[in-house]
This record gives structure tokens, C-alpha cells and sequence, in this order.
């Protein structure tokens, strides 16, 4: 059984007095368990307002989204838990850090849960962990701390109600190289240890690259493209013509096609393109 | 939900009303509300009233958006009517039930004042559906600007109000955003008593502030860095001139202040 389904969904905003304007125009997808699921589209496509409707931030206009065998719009109840069971992490989440010390801020969301003190704390040292936060950093303010410190408390904050999906708008927005690997990297290992799903909106293709197992291409609020990473990234052309990129590696290749050389459109990492192209100097032997 | 709150709620247009020069504007809505507590019966109300239909009629401003201006201050139209009809003695008397007692005086006197709150909001409400925020803080400097003489900076009052109402809508935004992440962190904002409610909101408030103080330090230096200094002798692009229409505007409410005079000297008074 899928962990999210989303049907026929329809999302439609105004004011009342001008007509109105989709922002997601009929959706249908679902996501299996344990996936990563990689969400890419030009800004204001609809992702930001697709990720809302999975924690029942947004209602939608019509359609239904299911998550964990439950319609999340059921009753008032089922709204609140798909807040918990879908885990949803903002962009710039470090704007959302409000308490005195950082164990506290992560223990928010933990202790709207009901949970009682010996749970939290659990929780609370277990999402650090992830997210590579030491507990000499427990008692200190959250405003003390580094840019990228902030962030990665932020997101602790999220993983420590636990959900079964983690969804995460624009992790690696606005930080230095260093920043965004220790981010990529935690995404990663959080997925190896816990196998829990991950959605995760990105601009960055290299990063979908090399994280996604599955990539979702949203264009002018419909869903272009769901798929694999190796089949959305092999039509290439229409990613370009939607104003995407695709991996430099992805490029190359490409070109290289274009120039009349024998080589797969279907590389997305270095690596795999390394493997590519010993294989056509070597004549089709693998080192 | 927050966005319903409009403030400097500018409906774009390009009518009689809508060129108007700002100061005109502000000056005859200032006049305008003092006469509205000169009118001493219903008829010289009347003309009040007429007059500030035929300024909406020619600001073609919708009947729906001037109707949701009052939505505010109904509970405060309510009120009022409320509080007259009971203590207002006086007339003859229409029902008397216990210590209850209402009047015909008193319904009157409902009756006209809800007319004038009335009146004095759709009157004040057109200023700022017609006007810009940004025009409407220049033209406040310029009619401010004797106050100078007082070594009062006028130039730096306006600025501050001008920067103050640019960052609404960007406020309004941001705390949209901070209460989407709160809630998605399972905060519950719309259910408790007053003080769990009140407690609810530390979450989103501090964070605003932060962001707030951020943000004002930001503009601060942009500011510093294209060498503002708060200038006495800065100009503007767009200068305010008075045209044949601003003094059609003086001579049309003067001649309704002279009705008044007259109709509240004929007729007798409500209140």
C-alpha cells in the first residue's frame, strides 16, 4: 500500500473579486514506502502548494489526498495527525526557531504530540543525532548558533515527531557548499537508518541526482513528468523546453549524442558517465 | 484569514477623484467629518450623505468594496445604536417593559448616529481607495511641512510612515509563513481558552521580531549605502499641483457646508 496518494487533486485560489487561479490542476500520484522522492519545477509550479495538501496545511479545492490508508480531510482529528505522520520542514526553517535553548525548540513539536518527558527526550537526542547536533549544544540559545547550526535544528525539530514521511522544501537554499553537503549527506543517512520516505523539493539537479530514487517534474501547476530518476532525466529536451536543467553529466552527454557518438542519454552521476566513457574508448569492454 | 486585514487598500483607477491632488483630499475628508457633527438634523445629514454618494458615484469605486470597509466598524455602528435607543430620553414613548424604556427620541437618535459612522467611514475609506499609500504620505509632508518651523522633521515622519506601510503586506506574508511551519510542528492555534490561545502565539511572535529587527537592520544600511541622510532638501519626482478640479472639489463642499448652515437653522434638530 502506497504511504501517500494523492487523487485527482485540484487546488484554486482568489480574492473573490478577479477569477479564480489554479494552483495544482487535477494531481494524481502515489508514493510507495521508503522512497525518495525528488519534487522539481520552475518557481511557481506548484510545488510549495502541492507539499502543503500532504499535512493538510491546505484544503483543497477538490480531490483527496490519503496518506497512511487515511483520508487526511476525514475529521478535524485526522487532519491534526497527518500533520505528525507527514513531516513537513519549510524553506528556510531556521526563521521558525523560537525557544530559549535548542532542546526545547526541537522538543516542540514533540510535546504537541502528547508525548510525556522521557518520550521527548528520547526523541529529541535521536533526531540530533541525525542531524549531527551535539548535546553540548542542548542548553545553549538557538540564536547562538551558526547559520547552518540553526538549520540543522530546525530540521531535528521536525524529524523528532517521528513522522513516516519527512518532507523537506528547499533543505540546502541559501547555504555555503560545506552547509549543503553536511545537509545532503544527513538527508542520506537518515534514509539509510530509519528507511522512512523522504520527499524533497530541490533546485538542484545534482543533488536530485544524487540522492532521488524517484523524481516528480511539475510544470504550470500539472504534474509533467513522475518517474525514475534515469527515465525523467533521459528526456532531457523537454526538461530544457520546461526552463529545467538536468545534470551537467546529463549535458555532456547529450552533446555527445548530438555529435554522433554511440553513448546512453540515460547518465545522471559522474560516475555512471565515467563508466560510459571507458566503455566507448575501450570498445564496449569494462575496466 | 490575516489577509483579509486591508490597510492602505488602494483600488487603482483613473477617475475624477483618483487625480484629485492628495492634500485637497485629505484636507476636505478632515472638513468633511467635522460637518458630518455639525449636521443637527436628518436633512442637513442628508445632504452630507449626498454628497459623499456622489463622490463614491464619481470615484467608481465598486459598491461592494466601500460595503466591506464597513464590515470593521459594524460591530461599532451596532453598539452605538444599541447604547442611544436605550439612554437617549425624550418624545413620546414606545415601549416600556420594567426598567426597559425606549423612545422615539432614542430610535431617532440610533438611527443618526449609525448614519454618521456611517458617512464618516465610506468618506474616509474612499481617501484611501483613491489615494496611494506613498501619495498619501507625501502629501501629509507637504501639509506638515509648516511644522518645520517648530524644528519638528517633517521629512523623517513621513519617511517613517511611508517605510511603515510598505512592510505591511511583507509582515503579513511573514507571519503567514511562520504559522505554517508552527503548525506543521503540530502547534494548535484555533482551539483552548484566551490564555492558552495568548500562549500559543509566543511561537509566532518571536520569531517576527527576529525577523523584524533583521530586516529593519537590513534596510538601515541599503538605506546608509545609498547615501540617505534624512535631507531637509530632498525633492520628489512627482510634484502635487493644484488644478481646476481640486477647487471645483472646495467650491462643491462649500456650498454644502453653506446647506448645512442653512437646513440645521430651518429645520429642527434630532439631538
Amino acid at each position: 500500500m502506497p504511504i501517500i496518494e494523492v487523487e485527482n487533486l485540484i487546488y484554486r485560489y482568489g480574492n473573490g473579486l478577479s477569477p479564480e487561479k489554479a494552483a495544482i490542476e487535477d494531481i494524481s500520484l502515489q508514493i510507495e514506502e521508503g522512497e525518495l522522492l525528488a519534487v522539481i519545477g520552475h518557481t511557481g509550479s506548484g510545488k510549495s502548494t502541492l507539499i502543503q495538501h500532504l499535512n493538510g496545511l491546505l484544503k483543497p479545492t477538490s480531490g483527496r489526498v490519503i496518506v497512511d490508508g487515511h483520508d487526511i480531510w476525514e475529521s478535524k482529528a485526522s487532519v491534526r495527525q497527518a500533520r505528525f505522520t507527514v513531516g513537513l520542514c519549510f524553506q528556510y526553517p531556521e526563521y521558525q526557531l523560537f525557544e530559549e535553548t535548542v532542546f526545547r525548540d526541537i522538543a516542540f513539536g514533540p510535546k504537541n504530540m502528547g508525548l510525556d518527558d522521557n518520550e521527548i527526550k528520547k526523541r529529541v537526542c535521536r533526531a540530533a543525532e541525525y542531524v549531527g547536533i551535539g548535546t553540548e549544544l542542548f542548553e545553549k540559545s538557538p540564536f547562538d548558533l551558526s547559520g547552518g547550526q540553526k538549520r540543522r535544528v530546525a530540521i531535528a525539530g521536525v524529524m523528532a515527531m517521528e513522522p513516516k514521511v519527512l518532507v523537506l522544501d528547499e533543505p540546502t537554499a541559501g547555504l555555503d557548499p560545506i552547509g549543503r553537503d553536511t545537509i545532503l549527506k544527513l538527508i542520506k543517512s537518515y534514509r539509510e537508518t530509519t528507511g522512512k520516505t523522504v520527499i524533497l523539493v530541490s533546485h538542484s539537479m545534482e543533488d536530485v541526482a544524487k540522492l532521488a530514487t524517484k523524481v516528480l517534474v511539475l510544470n504550470r501547476s500539472r504534474l509533467a513528468m513522475f518517474g525514475t530518476v534515469e527515465e525523467v532525466f533521459s528526456r532531457g529536451d523537454e526538461l530544457t523546453e520546461m526552463g529545467l536543467n538536468v545534470p551537467q553529466v546529463t549535458r555532456i552527454f547529450m552533446l555527445l549524442r548530438q555529435a554522433g557518438l554511440p553513448v546512453s542519454t540515460g547518465i545522471y552521476t559522474v560516475e555512471q558517465g565515467r563508466n560510459e566513457l571507458l566503455r566507448l574508448v575501450n570498445g564496449g569492454v569494462r575496466p | 484569514m490575516i489577509k483579509d486585514i486591508t490597510i492602505g487598500q488602494y483600488y487603482s483607477g483613473n477617475s475624477v477623484i483618483h487625480r484629485m491632488d492628495a492634500r485637497m483630499k485629505i484636507v476636505l475628508t478632515l472638513a468633511y467629518i467635522v460637518s458630518i457633527f455639525v449636521c443637527k438634523n436628518f436633512i442637513s445629514l442628508g445632504a452630507m450623505a449626498l454628497f459623499v454618494i456622489i463622490t463614491a458615484l464619481l470615484s467608481r469605486v465598486p459598491v461592494k468594496m466601500l460595503l466591506k470597509s464597513l464590515k470593521p466598524v459594524l460591530i461599532i455602528v451596532i453598539f452605538t445604536a444599541v447604547l442611544n435607543i436605550f439612554y437617549t430620553t425624550g418624545g413620546s414613548t414606545l415601549v416600556e417593559w420594567r426598567f426597559i424604556k425606549i423612545t422615539s427620541k432614542g430610535v431617532f437618535s440610533a438611527i443618526f448616529m449609525s448614519a454618521r459612522i456611517i458617512a464618516l467611514i465610506v468618506c474616509s475609506s474612499l481617501l484611501t481607495y483613491t489615494t496611494t499609500p506613498t501619495v498619501l504620505t507625501g502629501a501629509l509632508e507637504s501639509l506638515l511641512s509648516p511644522l518645520k518651523i517648530f524644528h519638528i522633521k517633517v521629512n523623517t515622519f513621513a519617511m517613517m510612515l511611508t517605510l511603515a506601510l510598505r512592510f505591511v503586506p511583507t509582515l503579513i506574508e511573514e507571519i503567514d509563513r511562520i504559522m505554517n511551519a508552527q503548525k506543521a510542528r503540530g502547534a494548535d492555534l484555533e482551539s483552548g481558552g484566551l490564555i492558552s490561545r495568548a500562549k500559543a502565539l509566543v511561537p509566532i511572535l518571536i520569531p517576527l521580531f527576529i525577523s523584524s529587527f533583521r530586516r529593519a537592520y537590513d534596510l538601515a544600511f541599503a538605506m546608509e549605502c545609498r547615501c540617505y541622510t534624512g535631507g531637509d532638501n530632498r525633492t520628489s519626482m512627482k510634484k502635487m499641483k493644484l488644478a481646476g478640479r481640486d477647487l471645483g472639489a472646495l467650491v462643491f463642499y462649500i456650498v454644502m457646508l453653506a446647506a448645512i448652515i442653512v437646513l440645521n437653522h430651518f429645520f429642527k434638530p434630532v439631538i
